[in-house]
């Protein structure tokens, strides 16, 4: 499955996303690429009703994730009741639609 | 006035049911009345109507013009099947909202034309009017359109309305359906209002229709007055 | 460094305005700041603009160049300055740093932006743009939607309700209608924005649990400042306020990547270093101007910031000790919630306000005898904040 590329620092171990160029703690230069393990858990969220031109949609649910591995990012969560501490299975697909492309992009649901 | 000629100019005109006066609680804690317009309370209406028509803003001026016409077609009957709901504030006449029927089961809703803004009175006055159509006169589908940009992509996506084929009867736009599923799976969310009305509320918005100045009209619509320092 | 001096404050009232454009807003808002202090036909040697988006609200750029040659003070050096909502904050910086080092005499700076040019939807659009492209602008986040993210793990962390939320909205929107210049001119009550059963439809949920009624209006305006030395302050007829200390501190573009998204550290640590620099303490301050773009912000600003400890923001405000004439009025001006939020403008504005305030000027929302104000610029979502102290000279 396609998804994001995280960053572990080579020096002292942070795991970061998106991208630096320098670690945010160590300021280490070197990194390995690092994909999200397929489980993470609700870190917080909020349900968007006003979403910005180019959306018409209402209840769109966004929430960071952190995953198993440690890596945390921001994503499209497919629930309607959406609580801190849920477990969640990662999936990549398009999130929105830009200029007439689809843009893909993280999205979760709930899992054991 | 010749009634035999009127009769065969006049449409012929369908019994609707009442629509129950309610209250709705404002942000400010004010106490919005929305009724039921009578044929006769039109001419009161008109005259809060007028001042509208000089705000090019936010296409006051169409909306406006449009009210007023369908105001006065409906008051000398030529216009078919239209209702106006009116909104007040301690009497104070702040929008008024009107829906032609196409049939008993169609709705076409016409305007929306609120005199004070800020308060949402617009929202609560559109709701009301769909809350009429599909609650008491017991509509299908209201089609809808908007001249102006205010807040009507924000609307479409509130009720989740549906792009439907044809032209709208105001200026061939195209129309939107609100079908009566969706009213009532959004009532909640965006339907206000309790009843009965308390009667001291009640008295006081049918004592009278109070009309504000051509000036605060103007004021309210375009902006509060500053004082520059 | 020399003391530097706001020797003239002025500002244009927020609200939609159709009639004027950018550039009028900017030039009616230095004029007014050059007048207030008298300045007369005396050259001014560089002026900063603080603009977030002019490029996209307004499709027009390189705004400084063109308010110089409308105000004709070629040819003083002229620099749009950019740093998202904090565009304002950080163009009092430039210019104060152009005056402290000797570098110029006499700045004017002047934020501004004009939203209304364009509808809600697009407006949401392009404050959106200030998030991470890839990370985090794709999903559709939103700046609410940042504060939601942010207010639901702060109101469950210390105890905030949502009742706590809307008495910050009703404290501002109060003061704004002693403000002319406050975009907001409208009383609300806790009974037509939460407590009634059907508040939610007055104030719909924008970003859950931010409501309406915790944002701050989209709004047109400008605000500008005259900042030059003491020598030449002294010759003008103003009475005295020095900027006396400025801090500003940066933090991760995305809220995922802070360890604990609940402590806006750049906030912090911007106020220590402008209290520092100031040699003030926070419960020296009488007056603050916070940026209250959501409810929730004032009350985790007014903790960040020094003056009570975490936890303890919401039972300040319970206790109305940050109202006006209570022991640290917050936002007498309507803040963001009540004056509006024309990005570039809000960090001029709020600084215009102190000096009003410290002057006596403030009129009928004036914080009595106030001697040292406080300020407090909120960039991005807090990756990029200024914090400013100025003082009354007696």
């Amino acid at each position: 499955m396609k998804t994001i590329t995280a960053y572990k620092c080579n020096k002292c171990g942070l795991v970061m996303y998106p991208y630096h160029d320098r670690c945010l703690n160590c300021k280490g230069r070197d990194f390995k690429e690092i994909a999200p393990t397929s489980k993470g858990k609700l870190l917080t969220y909020t349900v968007i009703e006003q979403l910005p031109w180019g959306m018409d949609e209402r209840g769109r649910v966004l929430g960071v994730v952190e995953f198993d591995n440690g890596v945390k990012a921001l994503g499209l969560i497919k629930d309607d009741a959406p609580r801190i501490g849920m477990k969640l299975k990662v999936n990549w697909e398009p999130v929105r639609e830009m200029g007439g492309e689809e843009i893909f992009g993280l999205t979760f649901v709930k899992t054991k | 006035m010749d009634m035999e000629v009127e009769g065969y100019l006049r449409p012929p005109e369908m019994d609707l049911p009442p629509y129950p006066p309610k209250v709705v609680t404002l942000a400010t804690g004010g106490k919005l009345i929305i009724r039921q317009a009578s044929r006769a309370d039109v001419p009161i209406l008109l005259e809060a109507v007028r001042p509208t028509m000089k705000v090019e803003r936010d296409f006051y001026d169409i909306v406006g013009a449009r009210v007023y016409a369908e105001l006065l077609g409906w008051y000398r009957h030529r216009v078919r099947d239209e209702f106006c709901l009116m909104g007040q504030i301690d009497g104070l006449l702040v929008g008024v909202v009107n829906t032609r029927l196409y049939s008993r089961e169609l709705g076409i809703s016409l305007h929306t034309l609120a005199t004070e803004r800020g308060l949402r009175i617009g929202a609560h006055l559109f709701a009301a009017k769909m809350e009429y159509s599909f609650e008491y006169i017991g509509q299908e589908e209201v089609l809808i359109t908007a001249e102006s940009p205010i807040g009507f992509r924000r609307w479409m996506i509130e009720y989740e309305l549906i792009e439907r084929e044809g032209q709208h009867e105001l200026g061939g736009a195209t129309p939107y359906g609100l079908t009566k599923e969706l009213y009532y799976k959004h009532k909640d969310r965006l339907v206000a209002g309790e009843r009965p009305v308390p009667e001291e509320l009640l008295a006081v918005a049918e004592k009278e229709i109070i009309v504000a100045s051509e000036d605060d009209i103007l004021e309210k619509i375009l902006g509060a007055k500053r004082r520059e320092r | 460094m020399r003391p530097v001096v706001v020797a003239g404050v002025g500002m244009i009232p927020f609200e939609r305005r159709d009639e004027d454009s950018l550039m009028d807003m900017l030039a009616t808002a230095g004029l007014n700041a050059m007048d207030d202090a008298g300045l007369g036909d005396r050259p001014i040697d560089s002026v900063y603009v603080g603009n977030m988006a002019s490029g996209l609200f307004n499709h027009q750029v390189s705004v400084a160049s063109a308010l110089v040659d409308r105000l004709s003070l070629l040819p003083a050096a002229a620099d749009r300055v950019e740093n998202g909502p904090a565009s304002g904050g950080s163009a009092i910086k430039n210019g104060f740093l152009a005056v402290a080092s000797g570098f110029n005499d006499v700045v004017l700076v002047v934020g501004g932006e004009k939203m209304r040019e364009v509808i809600g939807p697009k407006a949401t659009d392009i404050v959106a743009c200030m998030t991470h492209p890839q990370a985090e602008y794709i999903y559709g986040v939103t700046l609410p939607a940042m504060a939601g993210m942010f207010a639901r793990l702060y109101m469950e962390k210390y105890g905030v309700t949502r009742e706590h939320l809307s008495m910050v909205a009703i404290k501002n929107q109060t003061n704004g209608l002693l403000n002319p210049y406050a975009h907001i001119q409208m009383k609300i009550t806790m009974e037509g924005i939460l407590s009634h059963p059907q508040s939610h439809i007055n104030s719909p949920v924008v970003a859950d649990p931010i409501h309406l009624y915790d944002c701050c209006p989209v709004s047109d305006g400008a605000a500008a400042v005259l900042l030059t030395t003491e020598e030449i302050a002294n010759k003008l007829k103003k009475p005295l306020v020095t900027i006396d200390g400025i801090g500003q501190a940066t933090d991760t573009h995305t809220l995922q990547e802070r360890s604990d998204p609940t402590d806006l550290k750049a906030v912090t640590l911007a106020s220590e270093q402008a209290f520092k620099m100031a040699g003030i303490k926070p419960k020296d301050i009488d007056v603050a101007e916070l940026h209250d773009a959501f409810t929730i912000l004032e009350i985790a600003e007014s903790e960040h910031a020094g003056f009570f400890p975490k936890g303890e923001g919401a039972k300040a405000l319970e206790r109305g000790e940050t109202q006006i004439g209570g022991k640290l009025p917050i936002n007498p001006s309507g803040g963001l919630k009540a004056r509006g939020h024309p990005v570039g403008a809000t960090g001029v504005a709020q600084v215009v306000e102190l000096v009003w305030q410290l002057r006596g000027e403030a009129g009928e929302r004036q914080v009595k005898g106030a001697a040292n104000g406080f300020s407090l610029n909120f960039g991005g979502f807090g990756n990029n904040v200024l914090a400013f102290v100025l003082r009354r000279k007696s």
